[in-house]
């Protein structure tokens, strides 16, 4: 058998087992694991160079301190306002898909259809405002400033577009909010590895543009059109767990984005001016700063307000109020999209809406266009009917809209009620078609209940209307022509009513007042019901049309009324104390009844039936109204159900008396019943204004007991204008008592305008009381216990016996002891409860554990923050100061707070703003953004500004000065025209003609004052669209200015017309001897570089000038003078109003036009300078004079430099040439033998010079040879003869030594 | 007249501002422009102090474009205003709570002049800031040392000691760190006028500074005053102010309320005295310009002998910063 090979042994050289095997030999050899290579090799580790290591601790801390903020106080408030999520990408990419999903996700509603914002409750603590961003970069600028978050969502399949970029610079330039990416359409990927490369690559460059490590979302498939549940799901984790970095210009200012517009203009004014201008209020949750009321606001897109008013309301979308539970149930999941339509609860200053609609999904087409036309085209009678008292509405959102009834509903949805009421079908009709199965039982049997408590037949009888109607309702369309027609008839009529009644209600007021008093028992409750909640507001207001009942009714039921409420026992005491009040309020109050009498004459209609009938009719609507909200009532919480019952019961006994006449009337009224109404609230609103005024009167009376200085300095709480005036002339309560004096000094010292305080009466400080009264304010006075330096010492020496106490601050010492002193009576406070039995020694040991306890404390304290640094004191102040702000008017309620700090962000406000431009009610499409920025104290103004500018780099051209930009700078976007500028050495600033490429400038425009440090960014126009990049610069604002300083250069010529030596005598430069005088000593410079002065101007002609030079001009010379010459910046400043545009169109907002614009539109070529055309150059030959130097001068120089005039032989004269010889050929022979001689001769001359030459160099050698001979000889003949002379001189030395010596001897 | 130079000194530290008064004189329009500062001079008008210029000038200089630096000529002690040397000893100290520091702010007499004539000098120098520190100022603290000057001009070198020798006998019944310094000019620097007066501060160990001044009667008005007299009445005045106390003494209450509204959008506090009549028109005024309006409480001292009643004002900034101011 044929053994098969065995398969080789195979060492594993990668996984666990190789692993494993590594580290066993490793083991083996004793190195170890790698990661004790500290261990292991400790001499890699030391320390080889400090400056090195020196570099490397500083580069670290750097590092660290890199990452620190500025801090700032946090001044976010307790309850902070939803999180603006704004969803931003290129069209088609899904971003409305996104926010449906979103909104299914958290809250388990479908909406069909997004437009503006939805705010949404997406946990415990947090709330989410979706908006959905267009491509139109009006939005994109605007909803860039607002928001919090940015969903920037990119199509896989295509890759980056110019919107993202372009939104992403935006961003930049505003403030960063948080980025996070998201990218879809990846199902179109079929190969996975491809999926992968893109991923990646769309993620770098992601990370490029915001920051490495953003978060980029993966959006995968769809399914039945929407996103994956998991990966949605986990997208609204990362947003509902996100941590923002508060954003300095958010953060100083405050600013709405607005859920929900209404118009409150005067439909008579529209009536007679369609295009007049339009009063709205705005919603939405206020958002960054504080917002004061009549303060100033921008509108992107629309322009700068006043804020008219400023109310907060109930918030429509609140968070949970316990915290507790883990999560949130489904009723806590709120949404609120008023734009969308959806939105369970609608509060509004005085009513309350309530969607009741529980097919949203099948309605919502329908309903946006009806709202959207609505609000637009809408009515006329509309505005007072709004503003009147009503109260709650049922709204059902599907019935009402196609009806009649949806135009005063929505438009002023105080009244829809009333309107239910009066043109009872449609309404019910309503009711029951939507809610038969769910409120049918509810509301039906509340109002069972009421009738059958009331015993009355109305209700029986309403009833039957509503079957009516009902029926009706099948019949759809003939309705809504009915419709039509009805509220055209209505029309002329209310307008009747207007004009007629308006003058009238401040005029009724006189006679009126006799009824006031009698009705002293009715105006009281009214009085304490004001302090109660807003249904029994409503209630107050049918009390209202009772008392525009004829007077003897009117007695009768207030006399009920009164005996009603004093079976409250609660109201009773405020009452007490509104007596003294009531005399003002009946005025205001019997305003409208008088109102009613009025109209009640004027109308036609109503003229056969009499006052008396009219009247009643209207108290059982008021009645019936009063019943519906006691349904509301009912539903919503039982402990209002019984106020409502009591005041339901109440006007069923007066009802009773009118109810036959009622119905019979009941079917013609129905307009008259409008037109009522309609009146009635313009008396109303009166009436609310003098309430609100009043109740607060009230409210400060009450506390007149404690003297408020408050009341004194800013009279009567909540401000009127001619409070004090009003006050002085008619209240002497005691409180103006004792401002009144206070007056009369005030304008004492006014007369001075003085600071100082006067003193009237000074105390006699020789008495021993008085002076005794400030005796502790000095140190030498007494202390507090707990401060007292003796009272100190004794006490530690009690604690501490013999220990010496280190610390002598007298303060120091202070503190702790009060601490000590606090904590001990705490101590023996809960001693005594908890143990009263125990010794007294023990109590008096825990006391001392205590305060050692304390004192480490405070040591320790005190120890740590010794290395503190100086970022972490820093934090640690803001926090304190954070902790103040919140702390400070915690406690107060909020109509108080709202006074002394304004509104504060994350309040749901209605703004009133009053002169709107009527293209922005009429074209007004929610599509778009409303944001409502508050501007700051001097922000509303216009001046100069400077900008360092710097031409984005993705932008083609460069910009021109002098040609209209638009900027986008704080909340604003509008169009101007910059000059740009760069800054000299000397900090002249010259006038550039374009932006440099790639470098900074200045720039300064005419415009809105913005804070310095703010970012801006220009765009050359917002309309249309273009491939290219649409963000032209972007920069910074440096400074602000009412005047400017931007020079351009300017050369003044002239040309001489006298040269002396170095003077010359200029002309043409300047037109008079004056401006001469001007430049008087100005340095002036010759073309050809001479420089020189301008001395004196001439008189001869006109404006020439005597100069000096520095060396002499010719007359061919150009003489300049360099000159600034301040620019004036054109003071045009056109705020973008694009959102005033109509529907369509609102992308396509164009401003002033370029000159290149207007040029190539028009077709006008530009006129060339035929100087600046370029030419080809021809260069002259330039000729230089010969060098002339004057004999003087040449005789003095020496020889070298002299000029040599050798080579200037001249010519010979014509007279002296030779003529030329012309030979003969006898004669050419001869000298061609003679020249062949000649050579031959030569040759021969110039050998034997050769061979000389070399004989001589012979006999050169010889002779040298020889001459060293006789030269060496002479030397040895020499240095012989020297020697001899020598030795014969040193012989006579000796000699003479000798010799001297003895002649020394024998001297 | 004084008014007509006030507004001369507006313009001066203003730029492009409009100013238009009417033929008759009666009705003022000012277009506000934009505080500049820089170094300047204006000449007051006598009738009023220097104090009076001041005053205004202390609220305007922290917000200007350029350091402030101006000489001011006029009268500086006078019965009237606010005297330069109180303003000197404690508006400054109020500046610097909030966060206008530095040792360019000063105030600095180089001559003294007392009405009718004046004749006196004062050079004023403000640092700028971009936004103000918000304040709690709540406990005043107790008195540790009284400082004052007094200061005669053309008159006899001895009125001085004569205030000081009153002032003493009485404030030492309170404190013995009590220390009045005498300053009299000669020559140029004495003024055009005679007269005499002092001014007393006294400063708490939490560095409340409160105070009080008086002056003689200017010359050709009124009796003469007996220096003993005025010394008396002074030390008297500073009593009554402390016995108002507060944080702030009442000259400089609005200018401080004023900063408070002026500051971050923080919560500020200041324990102050009664409020003046003047201090209450500005609250007025604060409201109806900033919309800012103060939380009032007021306080009873919880002790004995700690004077009268105190009010704590609170509010919270409007976020102001000062737009004028260049970034480099």
């Amino acid at each position: 058998m044929e053994e098969k090979e065995k398969k080789k042994h195979r060492a594993k050289h990668s996984g666990p087992k190789a692993e494993k095997k590594r580290k066993r030999y490793l083991s083996d050899l004793g190195l170890g694991d790698e990661e004790n290579a500290r261990k292991r090799n400790p001499k890699a580790f030391t320390v080889h160079s400090a400056v090195r290591m020196a570099r490397t601790f500083h580069r670290t801390q750097d590092l660290k301190t890199k990452k620190h903020h500025i801090p700032v106080v946090d001044r976010t408030p307790l309850e902070p306002p939803p999180v603006v999520v704004v969803v931003v990408g290129p069209p088609k990419v899904g971003k409305s898909t996104v926010i449906k999903c979103l909104i299914k996700n958290f809250t388990r509603q479908k909406l069909v259809e997004i437009r503006g914002p939805v705010t949404i409750v997406s946990g415990k603590k947090r709330r989410l405002t979706i908006i959905e961003c267009g491509c139109d970069i009006n939005t994109m600028i605007d909803l860039a400033k607002v928001a919090d978050l940015v969903l920037m969502l990119i199509d896989a399949s295509f890759g980056f577009e110019m919107e993202t970029f372009e939104f992403l610079n935006i961003c930049q330039v505003h403030g960063f909010p948080k980025i996070m990416g998201v990218l879809t359409h990846l199902d179109t990927f079929k190969n996975n590895k491809q999926l992968k490369k893109t991923k990646k690559r769309l993620k770098h460059r992601f990370w490029t543009e915001v920051y490495p490590g953003a978060k980029l979302f993966y959006l995968s498939g769809m399914v039945h059109g929407e996103y994956q549940k998991q990966e949605i799901h986990n997208l609204g984790r990362f947003i509902s767990v996100m941590k923002f970095r508060p954003l300095t210009w958010q953060t100083s200012h405050p600013y709405v984005l607005v859920d929900r517009m209404e118009e409150l203009t005067n439909p008579e004014d529209v009536r007679i001016n369609p295009k007049c201008d339009r009063k709205i209020s705005l919603y939405g949750y206020l958002r960054g700063a504080h917002l004061k009321n009549k303060s100033q606001i921008h509108m992107p897109g629309v322009g700068d307000f006043a804020v008219s008013d400023v109310s907060f309301l109930p918030d429509p979308c609140a968070l949970p109020e316990q915290q507790k539970k883990r999560s949130l149930n489904e009723k806590e999941k709120l949404v609120y999209a008023p734009l969308s339509g959806v939105g369970g609860i609608v509060y509004d200053k005085d009513a309350v809406y309530i969607d009741l609609g529980g097919s949203h999904a099948f309605q919502e087409e329908l309903r946006p266009n009806h709202e959207l036309v609505q609000s637009l085209i809408s009515t006329h009678s509309a505005i007072d009917v709004k503003m009147a008292s009503s109260k709650v509405s049922l709204f059902m959102d599907s019935r009402p809209l196609g009806s009649e009834d949806v135009r005063q509903e929505f438009v002023m949805p105080k009244e829809e009620k009333q309107v239910d009421l009066k043109t009872g079908r449609v309404r019910r009709r309503a009711v029951f078609e939507e809610e038969e199965k769910e409120d049918d039982d509810a509301v039906s049997d509340e109002e069972d209940d009421e009738e059958e408590e009331a015993a009355m037949s109305e209700d029986g009888s309403d009833g039957d209307d509503e079957d009516d109607a009902e029926e009706e309702s099948d019949t759809e369309l003939l309705e809504e022509e009915m419709a039509v027609e009805r509220a055209k008839r209505l029309k002329p009529e209310a307008i009747n009513e207007e004009v007629v009644n308006e003058l009238p209600a401040f005029a009724d007021s006189d006679d009126d007042l006799e009824m006031s008093s009698e009705g002293e028992g009715q105006t009281a409750p009214e009085e304490s019901e004001i302090e109660e909640d807003e249904e029994e507001e409503e209630e107050e207001r049918t009390y209202k049309n009772e008392s525009s009942d004829s007077e003897f009714e009117a007695a009768s039921k207030r006399e009920a009324k009164s005996k009603q409420n004093e079976v409250n026992t609660e109201d009773t005491e405020m009452r007490s104390q509104i007596l003294d009040h009531s005399l003002k309020r009946k005025a205001g109050l019997t305003t409208d009844s008088g109102n009613c009498t009025e109209e009640e004459v004027s109308e036609s209609e109503v003229a056969n039936s009499s006052l008396s009938e009219g009247d009643p009719e209207e108290g059982s609507g008021g009645e019936l109204e009063v019943e519906k909200s006691d349904g509301k009532g009912f539903r919503h919480t039982p402990a209002k159900k019984a106020d409502s019952i009591r005041q339901t019961k109440l006007k069923a006994v007066e009802a009773a008396a009118d109810d036959d006449v009622e119905n019979l009337l009941r079917e013609e009224e129905e307009y008259e019943e409008k037109i009522d109404f309609s009146a009635d609230t313009i008396g109303a609103l009166k009436w609310k204004e003098d309430l609100t005024q009043k109740a607060a009167q009230a409210f400060l009376r009450q506390q007149r007991s404690t003297p408020n200085l408050r009341k004194l300095v800013y009279g009567t709480a909540v401000e009127d204008d001619d409070h004090e005036s009003e006050d002085a002339a008619d209240e002497l309560g005691g409180l103006f008592r004792v401002s009144r004096p206070d007056k009369a000094s005030k304008e004492k010292a006014n007369a001075l305008d003085c600071s100082k305080f006067l003193i009237e009466k000074p105390q006699d400080w020789d008495l021993e009381e008085v002076m005794s009264s400030i005796r502790d304010c000095f140190v030498t006075g007494k202390w507090e216990d707990d401060k007292d330096a003796a009272k100190l010492l004794e006490e530690d020496e009690e604690l501490y016996g013999d220990f010496e106490d280190l610390e002598t601050g007298v303060v120091h010492k202070g503190k702790h002891a009060a601490e000590g002193d606090e904590s001990g009576s705490e101590e023996e406070e809960e001693d005594g409860k908890m143990s009263k039995p125990e010794p007294e020694e023990e109590e008096k040991k825990k006391e001392r554990m205590d305060k050692k306890q304390k004192l480490k404390e405070r040591f320790d304290a005190e120890y740590d923050e010794g290395d503190a640094t100086y970022f972490d004191d820093l934090k640690e102040e803001m926090h304190k100061q954070a902790q103040l702000n919140r702390a400070e008017f915690e406690d107060q309620d909020d109509e108080t707070r709202v006074q002394y700090e304004g509104f504060r962000p994350g309040m749901y406000v209605r703004i009133e703003i009053e002169n709107v431009p009527c293209e922005f009610v009429l074209n007004f499409d929610p599509h778009y953004p409303v944001i409502l920025g508050g501007l700051g104290n001097s922000e509303g103004n216009v001046g100069y500004v400077q900008l360092r500018l710097k031409k984005h780099r993705w932008y083609k051209k460069i910009l021109k000065t002098r040609d209209p930009l638009i900027l986008s700078l704080g909340w604003r976007r509008f169009q101007t025209i910059p000059m740009f500028y760069i800054e000299d050495h000397n900090g002249r600033h010259r006038l550039l003609k374009y932006t440099p490429q790639h470098m900074h400038c200045g720039a300064t425009f005419w415009g809105p004052i913005t804070p310095q440090g703010t970012g801006f960014l220009a765009v050359q126009s917002v309309s249309g669209t273009t491939p290219d990049f649409r963000i032209a610069a972007t920069g910074v604002v440096l400074d602000l200015d009412k005047s400017i300083t931007i020079v351009k250069k300017l050369k003044l010529t002239g040309f001489p017309f006298k040269i002396y030596k170095n003077t010359s005598f200029i002309k043409g430069m300047f037109n008079s001897q004056l401006e001469v005088a001007k430049f008087e000593g100005a340095a002036i410079r010759s073309v050809s570089g001479i420089r020189g002065q301008i001395k004196k101007a001439l008189r001869a002609p006109a404006g020439a000038f005597r100069a000096t030079f520095e060396d002499k001009l010719l007359m061919s010379d150009i003489v300049f003078v360099r000159t600034w010459y301040p620019v004036s910046i054109p003071t045009f400043y056109n705020p973008v109003t694009s959102l005033l545009k109509p529907a369509g169109e609102k992308d396509s907002w164009s401003g002033m036009k370029t000159t290149g614009q207007l040029r190539h539109e028009r077709g006008i070529k530009l006129k060339q300078n035929k100087d600046s055309l370029y030419k080809p150059i021809v260069r002259e030959k330039r000729h230089f004079n010969k060098l002339h130097i004057p004999k003087a001068l040449q005789k003095a120089l020496p020889f070298k430099n002299k000029p040599k005039n050798l080579a200037k032989k001249g010519k010979t004269p014509k007279d002296q040439w030779r003529p030329a010889v012309i030979r003969e050929p006898h004669e050419k022979k001869i000298s061609a033998l003679l020249s062949a001689l000649s050579t031959v001769n030569n040759y021969k001359i110039r050998k034997a010079k050769v061979k000389h030459r070399e004989q001589l160099k012979e006999y050169l050698k010889v002779k040298q040879k020889e001459d060293e001979q006789k030269f060496r000889r002479q030397k040895e003949a020499k240095k012989k003869i020297y020697r001899i002379l020598g030795q014969r001189e040193k012989k006579r030395q000796k000699s003479s030594l000798k010799g001297s010596s003895k002649g020394e001897k024998s001297v | 007249d004084f008014e007509a130079s006030f507004i001369r000194l507006i313009d001066k530290v203003t730029n492009g501002s409009r100013i238009e008064i009417n033929q008759t004189g009666t009705t003022l329009y000012y277009q506000p422009g934009l505080l500049y500062g820089g170094s300047l001079e204006h000449d007051c008008s006598p009738s009023r102090g220097i104090g009076y210029y001041l005053e205004s000038l202390l609220c305007l200089a922290p917000f200007m474009k350029h350091p402030l630096k101006i000489v001011l000529r006029g009268v500086t002690n006078d019965q009237v205003d606010p005297s330069v040397d109180v303003l000197k000893a404690t508006a400054l100290p109020l500046l610097k709570k909030f966060g206008i520091d530095g040792e360019s702010l000063e105030i600095k007499i180089n001559r003294r002049g007392m009405p009718p004539k004046g004749g006196g000098e004062v050079l004023f120098a403000c640092p700028v800031r971009k936004v103000l520190q918000p304040i709690q100022f709540t406990d005043p603290g107790k008195i540790k040392r009284i400082r004052g000057t007094a200061y005669s001009v053309r008159v006899s070198p001895q009125m001085a000691n004569r205030m000081v020798e009153s002032a003493r006998s009485i404030l030492n019944k309170f404190l013995p760190d009590i220390y009045i310094y005498t300053d009299h000019m000669k020559g140029v620097r004495s003024g055009k006028s005679p007269g005499f007066g002092m001014c007393l501060t006294a400063e708490t160990i939490n560095g409340t500074i409160l105070s009080a001044e008086l002056a003689s009667n200017p010359q050709g008005q009124g009796a003469a005053v007996l220096p003993e007299e005025l010394g008396q009445n002074c030390a008297k005045l500073l009593l009554e102010e402390i016995y108002r106390g507060g944080c702030v003494d009442s000259t400089n209450q609005s200018l401080a309320l004023l900063l408070m509204t002026l500051g971050q959008r923080d919560v500020s506090k200041v324990l102050l005295g009664p409020l003046s009549p003047y201090t209450i028109e500005f609250l007025r005024h604060l409201r109806s310009f900033f919309q800012i309006m103060f939380k009032i409480e007021t306080k009873t001292p919880e002790e004995e002998h700690m004077g009268g009643e105190k009010v704590l004002m609170t509010c919270v900034g409007v976020g102001f910063s000062n737009l004028s101011k260049t970034i480099r």
